[in-house]
Order: structure tokens, then C-alpha cells, then sequence
């Protein structure tokens, strides 16, 4: 099964809070494939929104994206390009 | 109700009120369309400048003794002045005797005049009360009224996706069941809605293959509640794979009935989900928003605070 791992920097300046994180569990959830976030030595299921909440990621930290499955690589570029957009905010 | 007639008025407050109509009958066509009630007083006098005419008018002592005070004649020119206003209807209090020339002018001209043993000041009170829920503009909503933990919930959703179960499984867990498939809308004050069944078939639901049942009988009395304010509306719909629904509920949906904003939420039906919870769940957070708690704003604010303290 491919497995495509990046890892992926906050750069919305209000970090990981409840919208961001709304936003990218709709992206998510679209994909068949399994994601996994880990930030330091937390790991959360990337489709959870309460996981996603957990990480309390700020602005300029890192998250390593996991995800395993036929769609994989799709789906870390969509993920990486909603990283990118800040979200929309700002 | 649009163009409430004084017979109607009549026909539901005269056991309440007491009342009695003692002449102007074929004024019982006329029409009522404020709630307010008017005590007449310097109109008497034939002051008539701001008369509050379109108003039910109340007398009480003071007309009643202002007016047995004058001379025949005076009398009849002021009553004459009094009734030339086009009013609704008079109602005289304390079950005071009216003047001879109250009657046969009224009588006359076709106003209605009733007495009521009731003293003025709460005749004026419960009149207004009757009359403000009488007159409130009303329209209908097909879905369900249901009282969840003190809640007004409106459940509605298109035919067959289970508003009916969904309800009667409510009322199975104790909440009380206002209407099934119908609600009779008032606007109450202006400011908010009240909602109630027909009275033909109150307590009545219709669930596909048992057919007709009484809630009330099966149920008992503590299961249905006549009227309830509407506090909160949910739609029931099928769930869309290709629809995004609410996640975080930061932000609040609305559905405007008669011009009050209802907050509204949206509950997509799958396999597996216990729709009368989830409704529960919804009329306690609601209750919960209303003493001052936003479940998902508190988190999100815990969350900023953590992530300002992690900031690199």
C-alpha cells in the first residue's frame, strides 16, 4: 500500500485553532486513505477534528503528515496546498 | 388571526370575563384589530383630540359617575360624541349600570356594550392578554413540536425521514409531545413565537404501519404539553455524502419564522444514529448557550491559549 510522508509547516499566524482544523478534516475526510498527524510525540488520526484540536499546533511549528493508501500522495498535496492558503485567514 | 370580529371576541371571553352583552348587537360584526385597551375618560368630556378609537374601551367608575353626574341632555350629546369615534366595543365594569342613553345610542349605531363584574384594572389586564394572543399575526409550519428538557424544539424534514419515530421516541424518554406534522405559529409580543397544535387532532400522531395513536392515552398526561415557545429548530434530512456539514458549531444558523430568528441546526440521518439523542444533546447545548456556556467557543479558546504558549 503507498505511503507518502511530508512534513508540513504552520504558517497561518493564529495556528491550529477550531476553523483551520474544521477545514482540514473536510479535506481529509474526502480521501480513502488512512492520515495520521504526529507533532512532537503526539499522533492523531488526521481525520478527527478533535485530534487535529489536540495538537495545539502554533504558528511556524511543524506537523509530519502521514498518509497510507491508494489516493496518499493526492492527498498530502491537497493537504500541503490548505497549509499553504493559511487556511484563508489573514 | 386576521380581522378578529367582536363576536368572536365574545365567543371565546365571555366566560372568562364574565361578560355579558347588553345592547349594540348588531355591531357584533365589527372588527378588532389591536390588542390594546383604551379607558375613554376626557373623550367623555368631548375631548376627543389623540383618541385612542381603534382600541376596545373600557369604563369604569370615573365614566360611570362622570356620566350619571350630567344633565339628560349633556349626557346624551356626550355619548353621542363618544360613539360618533368609530369603536370596537365598550365593556363597562364592576357590572356598573350603564345610562339609558349608553344603551339606546349604541343600540342605534350597532356598537357592541357588554358588562363584566370584574374590576377595571383587571378587566383592562386579562382584556389586553386575550386580545394580544387573538390578534398576533399566526401562520403554520408542517413539522413537529416537541418540549426537550424545557426546550421548544420544532423537528421538520421532508415526509418519511423519520420525524415521526424521531418524536415519539423523545416522548417515550419523558419529553412531551406540543404537535405531529403541524404547528399553529403565534408571534407573541413581537418578539418571540409560541406554538400549539389544531385542536381537532392534538396528541394525535401518525406513524407508518400502526397508523393513528393517541400520545396522550399511551403515554399519559405528562407526555404532551398544549402550547410551547419555540426555542430552537432541527431539519432532519438524509445524509449527503457530497454535503459538508456543521463540525465545530462556532457559527449559528438561523430559520426566520414570522421575522424571529430560530437558531437552526442541521442533523443528517444515517445508519446508527440515535436521532433522539442527538436532539437531547442539541436542546441541552442550547439551554446551556442561553446561561452563558459556548461549548465549542470554550474549547476553541483553550485551544488559542495553549497555542499561544507553544509559540516558536
Amino acid at each position: 500500500m503507498p505511503e507518502v510522508k511530508k512534513e508540513i509547516k504552520i504558517v497561518n499566524r493564529l495556528g491550529m485553532h477550531a476553523r483551520p482544523a474544521a477545514r482540514l478534516v473536510q479535506l481529509t475526510s474526502r480521501f480513502s486513505s488512512e492520515i495520521i498527524f504526529k507533532r512532537g510525540s503526539d499522533q492523531v488520526n488526521g481525520k478527527s477534528i478533535m485530534g487535529v484540536l489536540m495538537l495545539a499546533a502554533p504558528y511556524g511549528s511543524t506537523i509530519k503528515v502521514i498518509a497510507r493508501g491508494d489516493d496518499a500522495a493526492a492527498a498530502i498535496n491537497e493537504i500541503e496546498d490548505l497549509f499553504r492558503s493559511k487556511f484563508g485567514e489573514e | 388571526m386576521k380581522g378578529l370580529t367582536v363576536s368572536q371576541f365574545y365567543d371565546s371571553l365571555r366566560g372568562k370575563l364574565e361578560l355579558k352583552l347588553v345592547a349594540g348587537e348588531k355591531g357584533l360584526k365589527r372588527k378588532i384589530l389591536i390588542s390594546e385597551i383604551n379607558r375613554p375618560g376626557l373623550v367623555l368630556t368631548g375631548y376627543v383630540k389623540f383618541f385612542a378609537n381603534r382600541r376596545g374601551q373600557v369604563l369604569g367608575k370615573v365614566e360611570i359617575s362622570y356620566l350619571r353626574g350630567l344633565s339628560p341632555k349633556l349626557r346624551k350629546e356626550k355619548i353621542h360624541i363618544f360613539f360618533q369615534q368609530k369603536i370596537p366595543f365598550c365593556i363597562i365594569a364592576r357590572n356598573y349600570i350603564p345610562p339609558r342613553e349608553l344603551l339606546s345610542e349604541a343600540d342605534r349605531i350597532g356598537i357592541p356594550i357588554f358588562r363584566s363584574p370584574l374590576v377595571t384594572t383587571r378587566l383592562t389586564n386579562l382584556c389586553t392578554i386575550a386580545l394580544e394572543e387573538m390578534v398576533a399575526p399566526s401562520t403554520s409550519v408542517i413539522a413537529n413540536l416537541v418540549e426537550v428538557y424545557g426546550v421548544g424544539v420544532i423537528i421538520n424534514g421532508q415526509s418519511g425521514v423519520g420525524k415521526s419515530e424521531c418524536t415519539l421516541s423523545l416522548v417515550e424518554r419523558g419529553h412531551r409531545l406540543v404537535s405531529d406534522d403541524y404547528i399553529n405559529v403565534h408571534l407573541m409580543e413581537g418578539t418571540y413565537l409560541l406554538g400549539e397544535g389544531s385542536e381537532l387532532t392534538r396528541f394525535h400522531m401518525e406513524i407508518r404501519g400502526l397508523g393513528i395513536i393517541d400520545v396522550r392515552t399511551l403515554f399519559g398526561v405528562g407526555c404532551v404539553r398544549q402550547r410551547k415557545r419555540i426555542d430552537l429548530a432541527v431539519t432532519l434530512e438524509p445524509w449527503d455524502r457530497e454535503k459538508e456539514y456543521e463540525r465545530l458549531g462556532l457559527d449559528e444558523d438561523y430559520l426566520s419564522i414570522l421575522g424571529v430568528e430560530i437558531p437552526h441546526i442541521v442533523l443528517p440521518v444515517g445508519p446508527g444514529r440515535d436521532l433522539a439523542l442527538l436532539i437531547e444533546v442539541a436542546a441541552l447545548n442550547h439551554r446551556i448557550k442561553l446561561m452563558g456556556y459556548h461549548s465549542a467557543q470554550a474549547l476553541d479558546k483553550q485551544i488559542k491559549d495553549r497555542i499561544s504558549q507553544g509559540r516558536i
